[in-house]
């Protein structure tokens, strides 16, 4: 490969990395299993920038769609195999945990700010999901609420989460 | 039954965009998707707001990260590079010396070999840089933008469609005596993409300009703005000519009619016909 090209992509994933990472550290917690998620998601931006379309979206929202879907799907697996090894796979540690870990690392003044203009349960159904890596189903038990309401409160507060990062 | 089952999808685009819908409900969901515009732009929406909480968790990765997604790539195939044809090197050395321009050795040594390609697929790469340095650079801030319609996003709209048009071609290259420059060009818009890399700052009072230069003539195709992180926003550039080539000079603030030091890049712009 020559060097340009070697250079071009550096450059993306020297921009992109630490929202990459920080995603899938977030997710999976393991810094490990982050790196190693990092970059396949690096790797597969690389192999289908192709199908990226400007129109459709931004970059950034491309690039973190790919690492947050990815991340999920991780940590899914890893439970499922932790489940079936301890048997023992209560979600104990949920919410509490998943929150002070948010709150604690939340370097964006203004992200924070805009969580905090979200009803209780609709950040903490947007919460657990993005963060916690929780489908809705689980969220909705974890949370003791329907989840027909789980739903609606995570669709409620990502319009409300843009609008107000929008405003600003 | 097709209402409710209906309705009941749509209000599921929040929790598909949070990653929260798996199994049989996620293929469900997108099978649904596929048919129905509304939601896929809804979904694009609160795709966006999903932003905010990446960028909430941004953290610093070990650099062997990098280095090791770079290497990794490096053993990627890729498409063999087109090269500037001599007859071409020779018309921009005469073009330059009838106007007293004299080339550094470092710019003769990079025309001469050059490191020009233009290859279709890889102009994704090149939107990807483009885009994320124009989003980085305005932060979050970009999400903004799509609620007004500014100067700035025209600017975004006509990079667009140059990204986007059907002929569109990237051309990379050295500039001298530091920096990488990544154009992206359609002949069909007549139009052209220009963003740069690692060029050095320069004194105050100095800024760099773009020009197309050629048969038509020799036209200011702007300034570059300020670098953030070493990186360029991406400058649009119309009223490209056939035989155009792309030149970068140093410049005082505001710009000249003509160039009026030598250029640290020269590219010819015919070497991008995909």
């Amino acid at each position: 490969m020559a060097k340009g090209d070697e250079a071009a992509f550096e450059a993306v994933c020297v921009r992109v990395a630490a929202i990459v990472f920080g995603v899938a550290r977030r997710v999976l917690r393991d810094p490990g299993l982050a790196e190693e998620v990092s970059q396949e998601v690096l790797l597969e931006l690389w192999r289908c920038a192709s199908r990226f379309r400007p129109g459709r979206g931004s970059a950034i929202a491309w690039v973190t769609t790919i690492a947050h879907r990815r991340a999920v799907d991780r940590v899914r697996s890893e439970r499922r195999s932790a489940e079936r090894e301890q048997r023992a796979g209560s979600h104990s540690i949920a919410y509490d945990e998943v929150v002070e870990m948010v709150e604690a690392r939340l370097d964006r003044e203004r992200v924070r700010r805009c969580l905090g203009s979200l009803t209780e349960l609709q950040r903490e159904s947007v919460t657990l999901a993005y963060y916690g890596g929780y489908t809705f189903q689980e969220a909705a038990a974890l949370l003791g609420v329907p989840e027909g309401t789980v739903k609606t409160r995570m669709r409620d507060g990502l319009i409300r989460l843009r609008d107000c990062m929008g405003a600003e | 039954m097709m209402r409710p089952r209906r309705s009941e999808l749509h209000t599921l685009a929040g929790a598909y965009a949070l990653d929260a819908v798996s199994g049989a409900d996620r293929a469900r969901f997108e099978r649904h998707l596929a048919g129905c515009r509304a939601c896929a732009r809804e979904l694009q929406e609160l795709r966006e707001a999903t932003i905010s909480l990446a960028a909430g968790a941004t953290e610093q990765p070990p650099s062997r990260l990098i280095e090791r997604t770079v290497a990794a790539a490096a053993r990627m195939p890729q498409l063999p590079p087109v090269a500037i044809s001599p007859p071409a090197w020779a018309g921009a050395r005469r073009w330059l010396e009838r106007r007293g321009l004299r080339l550094s050795q470092a710019m003769t040594t990079t025309l001469r070999s050059p490191r020009t390609r233009a290859v279709r697929p890889r102009l994704a790469l090149a939107l990807v840089i483009i885009f994320v340095a124009a989003t980085a650079a305005a932060g979050l801030v970009a999400l903004k933008v799509e609620h007004q319609f500014s100067a700035v996003q025209r600017r975004d709209q006509e990079i667009t469609q140059v990204l986007n048009a059907p002929d569109a071609v990237m051309l990379t290259a050295r500039i001298s005596p530091a920096g990488t420059a990544t154009i992206v060009l359609s002949r069909h818009d007549r139009a052209l993409v220009f963003t740069t890399e690692g060029l050095p700052l320069l004194p105050h009072g100095r800024c760099y300009e773009l020009w197309l230069m050629g048969p038509a003539g020799e036209r200011s195709a702007g300034m570059l703005p300020a670098a953030h992180d070493g990186m360029t926003s991406p400058v649009f550039a119309a009223g490209l000519a056939a035989a155009d080539w792309a030149g970068l000079t140093v410049e005082p603030d505001g710009g000249t009619a003509h160039p009026t030091s030598a250029p640290i890049l020269m590219l010819n712009l015919a070497t991008a016909n995909a």
